[in-house]
């Protein structure tokens, strides 16, 4: 195999990854633009989701039908979640509301130690073992299955919000909540929904990455730092954003850690850190964000 | 000098049924009383104004008659209590407030933010074929009254210039097909000539729709020009009320409305 | 402001309850180690050191109203630091008090820098991906730190003459350095620097109109909250005698702010009712299983946000404060809520409120600001 091909190996191998942080930062980028406020357990409530459908699974449900009765789940959940533990502080200062998350955060990953344990779980491979070969370069059915499913929830994301008149009004709430009221809309229902939606495409990036990281309540601290990265090269407003830096950060992961052999495998985690100082230095609203007004 | 005030209030009571009737309404934010009572009626179809200088309490009178701020005593519209209710229910009764500083959808087209103001009608349970073609008759009505909001359907309401994002206020709210239309503060920040413009159209949007609309404003001399009946307002009371034009002649308004009068708020 | 010249009282009375108060709490600090079993001698000592650490975090936090959930780290800075000069260079434990210190202060300045341009949010995450990053590095720079094994060292020796026992000793050089850092803490928030960092964080950009320099102080506020974990760390360092990397990961970061947030944030005694329910929480419910501490600390601080955002440390405020408002509503209902009040009042100062005021209330966080035009309420709240 020679460099260029197995430099796009690598490359193809890095959307793979990117496209579950994608579907991580979308949530995150979700909540912010309903909320304006980064939920830290959004990677928690994906892991969470992710043991819904590994015990849909191990109880004998095809992973197929898993997928979807799980995103159901997950989209009630973070529905009740939005109610019951972000209501209340709703209005009340930013630093609240955001240590609110990180009790939700401890508190479900407690929780689904004590239902499931802390020891490492088995999650099926949903897409056939092999791959394919494309223009000379071997790409695994894996990844192309992440890409594929992200892609497809990506796409109907954009059709409910930019087609339907559901989607027009969770726009007409995230944008301003007060006139929104004015105009009878119920924004506490639709910040519910804004909840449910994040809480699904989470799940999603939890699903599609457990077959590779294997399950266990600790699984999506790591990921949750790449959707960190993401959302915020992507800038926190913009949910095109999230998903072109998910593949960003997803590719720049893959490379560093190929090829540069001071990083290695084992500090590869030290990217996303790296690539948050840099935006943050350099562009602080992200590529696709607005040059919002400087709380700081 | 202010007790023929009272007096013109109680000579005119309104020959025309009541539509939206105010009693005794108490208002404030935390300690702060600002609304100390007030009372007054509007007919159906009328233009009232409420004028007073800052702080008189004319922005939470319109606050309170939507449900922005709580409020004490009692608002009827056309017989249903409206204290108690939060913005969005007043708005599912009828009540549009177009609040000051417009608050526009900024990151919507211009027709989105109409079509917000028309999702009542088109939500999950009514798609209907005859509702999306009254939603449609109703951006027609609506681009007719604002022939610059028809232009710009395809840009972004925050790329709009002040008088423009005022016009889609006021355009989205008249989408609700309300019964009631509180405006507050329309002239703020916008040139004469656009004010001018937009007080025409409010008129005829009032003739031609029959809206109730309760207009709070600065600018007294535009506002009594479209208004039937007006209040003025003085730290949270009433102090004068009237048929506009009857106000407009007199020239206590001047007074009052400068804040220079010493007599009328020793009475008060 | 107005709150600490009141504790600060000329009042003789207060001042001598308050010394008497801190005469019975030294003399119970001093004694206490005579009177527990050595394994709770050293839990105390573990409640001081975490102390140290959440008055740093305190400090950042409460009064600075950034958040960090990284603290973990400079932590771990701290104790590797004691860790390696003690193995490789054979320093002796006091001499890293110093160096862990300064470098700890250094590496919060370094943090401070990016936290002069962000928004808490921001900070948040930055602060994270360094406590992630921090235990695979460790483990990579193995020639220093031991790698994933960590280092072994001494720990703190009683000297002969001291006749204590090991654990007593311990405890009482953690007690002086908790005491040196908790006086230090106080202090430096009564000075300028202190009434800097309250005026940010209640107003920042009023702060920076009346000319506080807002990026000089929090960046400060970051290096000495730095620091304080540190000392922390370099005093773990001195217990254990142990270090390794995956003693460090981001949960003791997380952990250190729930803590922080039980005990209660910008409570000068929060940090030790912090520090205590950081050491005994797990201690007492690992036994029913691994996961109760976390079931416990989430559900406390998401409770403690809902209920009593002052924490453990303020609730005896909080009550005083809600049964002084009972007997205040009690006295204004006997008025008439309906009769108008005077007609002098100046209806400038009535000032209608920009949309933003308006906006928030009606929500919990606001109940105490009940709009005056509301119908009294009898139910209780």
């Amino acid at each position: 195999m020679n460099a260029v091909t197995d430099f796009l190996r690598q490359v193809v191998e890095g959307l793979g990854s990117g496209a579950v942080y994608a579907s991580l930062a979308l949530a995150l980028v979700l909540i912010h633009r309903f909320t304006g406020i980064v939920n830290l357990a959004q990677g928690e409530l994906a892991m969470l989701s992710t043991y819904v459908a590994w015990q849909l699974v191990a109880s004998g449900m095809p992973f197929w039908l898993a997928l979807p009765v799980t995103l159901v789940v997950s989209f009630a959940g973070g529905m009740l979640v939005e109610r019951i533990v972000i209501r209340p502080v709703q209005g009340a200062p930013e630093l609240t509301v955001v240590i609110v998350t990180v009790g939700l955060f401890i508190f479900v990953n407690a929780m689904a130690g004590l239902i499931w344990s802390f020891t490492v779980k088995d999650f099926p491979q949903p897409f056939p073992d092999g791959g394919i070969e494309m223009a000379g370069v071997r790409v695994d059915w894996s990844t192309l299955g992440i890409i594929g499913v992200v892609a497809v929830v990506m796409g109907l994301l954009y059709l409910l919000f930019q087609h339907t008149s559901v989607g027009l009004v969770m726009r007409a709430v995230a944008c301003n909540p007060s006139s929104a009221r004015l105009s009878g809309i119920r924004v506490g229902r639709v910040l519910m929904l804004g909840w449910g939606l994040a809480a699904t495409v989470g799940a999603l990036s939890g699903v599609l990455v457990a077959p590779v990281l294997f399950l266990e309540p600790n699984m999506m601290g790591g990921v949750l730092i790449y959707a960190f990265a993401a959302a915020t090269l992507g800038g926190f407003d913009s949910p095109v954003g999230a998903v072109v830096g998910g593949l960003f950060v997803g590719v720049a992961e893959t490379l560093t850690g190929a090829y540069v052999d001071v990083i290695g495998a084992d500090l590869k985690v030290g990217v996303p850190l790296v690539i948050i100082l840099a935006v943050l230095l350099v562009r602080p609203q992200g590529l696709f964000g607005r040059a919002a007004v400087e709380r700081a | 000098m202010s007790e023929p005030t009272t007096d013109r209030t109680e000579a005119t009571p309104g020959a025309e049924p009541d539509f939206l009737t105010v009693r005794g309404l108490h208002a404030g934010y935390g300690q702060a009383r600002v609304l100390q009572g007030l009372d007054f009626r509007v007919a159906r179809g009328e233009v009232c104004a409420i004028l007073g200088p800052n702080g008189a309490g004319k922005t939470t009178t319109l606050r309170a008659l939507c449900g922005m701020v709580r409020g004490r005593g009692s608002v009827t519209l056309n017989g249903t209590e409206l204290l108690g209710r939060s913005p969005e229910q007043t708005a599912r009764i009828g009540v549009a407030h177009v609040p000051e500083g417009r608050g526009t959808f900024n990151d919507l087209t211009v027709e989105e933010n109409l079509r917000v103001g028309a999702h009542l009608r088109t939500g999950p349970r009514r798609r209907g074929r005859a509702e999306r073609a009254a939603v449609a008759a109703d951006l027609e009505r609506i681009h007719d009254y604002f022939p610059r909001l028809r232009q710009r359907s395809r840009q972004a309401a925050g790329s709009l210039s002040g008088g423009e994002q005022q016009m889609l206020a006021i355009g989205r709210a008249l989408m609700l097909r309300p019964s009631l239309l509180l405006l507050d503060e329309p002239s703020l920040g916008l040139a004469p000539l656009v004010t001018r413009e937009l007080f025409e159209i409010i008129r005829a949007v009032n003739e031609e729709e029959g809206t109730t609309v309760v207009v709070v404003e600065q600018n007294a001399q535009l506002a009594l020009g479209i208004a039937h009946r007006a209040h003025v307002l003085e730290a949270g009371r009433l102090v004068l009320s009237g048929p506009a034009a009857q106000i407009r002649e007199d020239g206590q308004v001047a007074e009052v409305y400068l804040g220079v009068s010493v007599r009328s708020r020793k009475a008060g | 402001m107005s709150t600490i010249t009141a504790a600060l009282g000329s009042d003789r009375a207060r001042r001598l309850r308050a010394a008497l108060t801190g005469l019975l709490a030294a003399a119970a600090a001093v004694g206490a180690p005579f009177y527990f079993a050595p394994f709770q001698v050293f839990q105390l000592t573990m409640v001081l050191l975490y102390a140290v650490a959440l008055a740093g975090l305190n400090l950042l936090v409460g009064f600075g109203g950034q958040i960090s959930l990284g603290h973990g780290a400079f932590f771990a800075a701290g104790a590797y630091t004691a860790a390696v000069m003690l193995d490789r260079y054979d320093t002796g434990h006091l001499a890293t008090l110093p160096v862990a210190a300064a470098g700890c202060f250094v590496l919060g300045l370094g943090f401070g820098v990016p936290a002069l341009r962000l928004r808490g949010l921001y900070l948040a995450l930055v602060t994270l991906s360094f406590a992630v990053f921090l235990p695979p590095l460790l483990k990579r720079l193995q020639s220093v730190t031991g790698g994933s094994m960590g280092l072994t060292v001494d720990k703190l020796e009683p000297p002969a003459w001291s006749g204590l026992a090991e654990d007593q000793w311990m405890y009482f050089a953690v007690l002086a350095v908790t005491a040196v850092v908790l006086l230090l803490a106080r202090n430096l928030l009564r000075s300028r620097v202190g009434r800097a960092l309250l005026a940010v964080r209640d107003n920042e950009s009023a702060a920076e109109v009346m000319g506080v320099r807002l990026s000089l102080h929090k960046t400060l506020a970051f290096a000495w909250s730095a620091m304080f974990a540190g000392v922390a760390g370099c005093l773990y360092t001195w217990v254990i005698g142990f270090v390794s990397p995956d003693s460090f990961s981001f949960v003791l970061s997380i952990t250190l702010l729930a803590g922080l947030v039980v005990g209660g944030l910008a409570s000068l005694y929060g940090p030790l009712l912090g520090a205590a329910f950081v050491m005994y929480v797990p201690s007492v419910s690992q036994d029913v299983s691994e996961a109760a501490p976390g079931v416990v600390f989430g559900l406390l601080i998401i409770a403690v946000m809902f209920a009593a955002p002052t924490g453990l440390a303020g609730l005896p405020g909080r009550v005083r404060g809600a049964l002084a408002r009972r007997a205040t509503r009690a006295a204004t209902l006997d008025r008439t809520p309906g009769a108008p009040s005077a007609p002098g009042a100046n209806p400038k100062s009535l000032a209608e409120p920009g949309p933003a005021a308006v906006l928030t209330p009606a929500e919990p966080a606001a109940v105490d600001a009940d709009p005056v035009g509301a119908p009294p309420r009898t139910e209780k709240e």
